[in-house]
């Protein structure tokens, strides 16, 4: 708490120094997650959604609906949860590596005795590279669980164009505006609960790797916790989400 | 700068690498508990058990009660949407059992006993301890390796069957209580018809084989730990990405095994 504090007031305070920094963690994040994300947001959906949904669908004969249920399942639950659970375990086990390790060889105390504030330059750039970009690994989320969709209706030799009409009929700016916003606190959850961790590290080899243990525990639970208060107050909120077209 | 990681491709090929040598070492880990040989440190799994149950049920129990929350909640919303609130059991039953436990259940288990093991087993590594172990005439892969597996096996069956009973008992909150579209008689109704003895069993067999990849992906990343504080990190990093793989891929061919070619529901031919 007192860190995410911190962190916020040293985002916002001048001077800027963490530009390059932001880049780099951005793209660190980036080519770590990229490929799990891609194949577990593919099998969650085509193994969960897809074929059991579908498979209760065809016994009704409708299997076009199978679009409307992706909407409420792929956007608001699935996307979500696939790119937290990618990122804090790998993103946010990454960084808390890297903090506990340079803890443990006292460069963040060398840091400060540089006069480097080591919030301003370490924990910031990766807070707002995490926050950016679980908010853009959603959208590839959302993209990917519709293909597995698509190759859920395929595999049942379906017709798509049914799959795309009550897709775009039910889909709607607020889902996917509170699917992605939803996922840039979870980005803020994972980078400061993994910083925190990785930055109070202690107790030589076997700290660093408690910490990440650690941390990535913590993580998922405020994640699932924070997921779960926040898809209550949206449906309970937004009355037009519970209408089917 | 202290980057494993540094190309687009590194992480796939990275996993393709290291995926041959998991298996192998799996393989023989899981070749020491079936011919009976770590039965010689049965005392020593039923502690791993111990530590099991005492350290992780109730992380993992709280982890999948939200689920359960919020498989619920989702269930509840949607069947309203479809003017259909009564169902709402059907969309718990199946999310609860047959997709959503597992998936949670490998989630926390990856992050708390997976990472776990390879922090220890690294620190073991990194500390010279396992060598040591050698030296004294115990074989370290059958005294840390094996008898971690045997003790999961012990001790997962229960913890999960009892996950299941939170996750029942969340969604039912969330139902009936939260939302409050339906009775409690009639979700419970629909809620038993849509499942039975033989998915639950489906269930658990996908549970079993996720919590088998995990702490064997744990131990060979602890087992094979190298450089130092800093090596022990990377490795219990490295360990998470394969067993979140692992664990959708497990989840997806469960699926497709259990429930590809019949849905298994009570209704129509």
């Amino acid at each position: 708490m007192i860190l995410t504090a911190r962190t916020l007031l040293a985002a916002v305070r001048p001077p800027y120094p963490y530009g390059e920094e932001l880049v780099g963690q951005f793209l660190f994040v980036l080519k770590l997650s990229w490929f799990p994300m891609t194949i577990s947001t593919f099998a969650l959906c085509l193994g969960a959604p897809g074929l059991q949904a579908a498979g209760i669908l065809s016994l009704f004969g409708n299997l076009d609906r199978l679009g409307g249920f992706f909407v409420v399942t792929a956007v608001r639950f699935i996307g979500p949860i696939v790119v937290a659970v990618v990122v804090a375990g790998v993103a946010g086990t990454a960084i808390t590596a890297d903090l506990g390790a340079r803890k443990i060889r006292e460069e963040l105390d060398a840091l400060q005795v540089l006069g480097v504030d080591p919030i301003k330059n370490l924990v910031v750039p990766r807070f707002l590279a995490l926050m950016v970009i679980t908010g853009l690994l959603d959208i590839f989320a959302v993209v990917f669980g519709m293909s597995a969709g698509i190759a859920a209706e395929l595999l049942y030799q379906q017709p798509l164009g049914g799959f795309f009409s009550t897709l775009f009929s039910n889909a709607l700016v607020t889902d996917l505006a509170a699917s992605v916003s939803m996922c840039s606190m979870f980005g803020a959850i994972i980078a400061v609960v993994c910083c925190y961790k990785g930055m109070t590290a202690s107790g030589g080899p076997a700290g660093v790797g408690r910490a990440v243990n650690q941390a990535v525990v913590i993580a998922l639970m405020g994640v699932f916790a924070f997921l779960y208060i926040f898809t209550t107050v949206l449906l309970a909120t937004n009355p037009e989400l519970q209408a089917i077209r | 700068m202290n980057r494993a990681l540094t190309g687009w491709l590194d992480v796939p090929r990275d996993w393709i690498d290291s995926f041959g040598e998991v298996a192998r070492f799996g393989a023989r880990v899981a070749g020491l508990v079936y011919s009976g040989r770590v039965l010689r440190y049965f005392g020593e799994s039923v502690r791993q058990a111990g530590i099991l149950i005492f350290g992780s049920a109730l992380i993992i129990w709280a982890f999948i009660f939200i689920l359960g929350l919020q498989c619920g909640v989702i269930g509840a919303y949607f069947n309203r949407s479809i003017g259909a609130p009564s169902l709402a059991g059907l969309f718990s039953a199946y999310c609860d059992l047959r997709e959503g436990l597992p998936y949670a259940f490998g989630y926390i288990l990856s992050a708390k006993v997976g990472t776990g093991i390879v922090a220890e087993l690294g620190a073991m590594r990194i500390s010279d301890e396992i060598d040591a172990l050698e030296v004294m005439g115990i074989q370290p892969v059958t005294f840390l390796a094996a008898t971690r597996l045997l003790g999961a096996w012990i001790a997962v069956p229960f913890l999960y069957l009892a996950g299941v009973g939170v996750a029942y008992f969340a969604s039912y909150l969330a139902v009936v209580d939260q939302v409050g579209d339906v009775s409690s008689g009639g979700y419970l109704l629909i809620f038993w018809t849509y499942q039975d003895f033989v998915d639950i069993l489906f269930s658990l067999a996908k549970g079993m084989v996720m919590t088998t990849v995990i702490v064997l992906v744990g131990c060979y990343y602890g087992y094979t730990a190298s450089g130092g504080p800093v090596g022990v990190g990377t490795a219990t990093a490295k360990s998470m990405v394969v067993n979140i793989i692992m664990v959708h891929i497990i989840g997806m061919l469960g699926t497709f095994a259990f429930y590809g070619a019949n849905p298994r529901a009570p209704i129509g031919g």
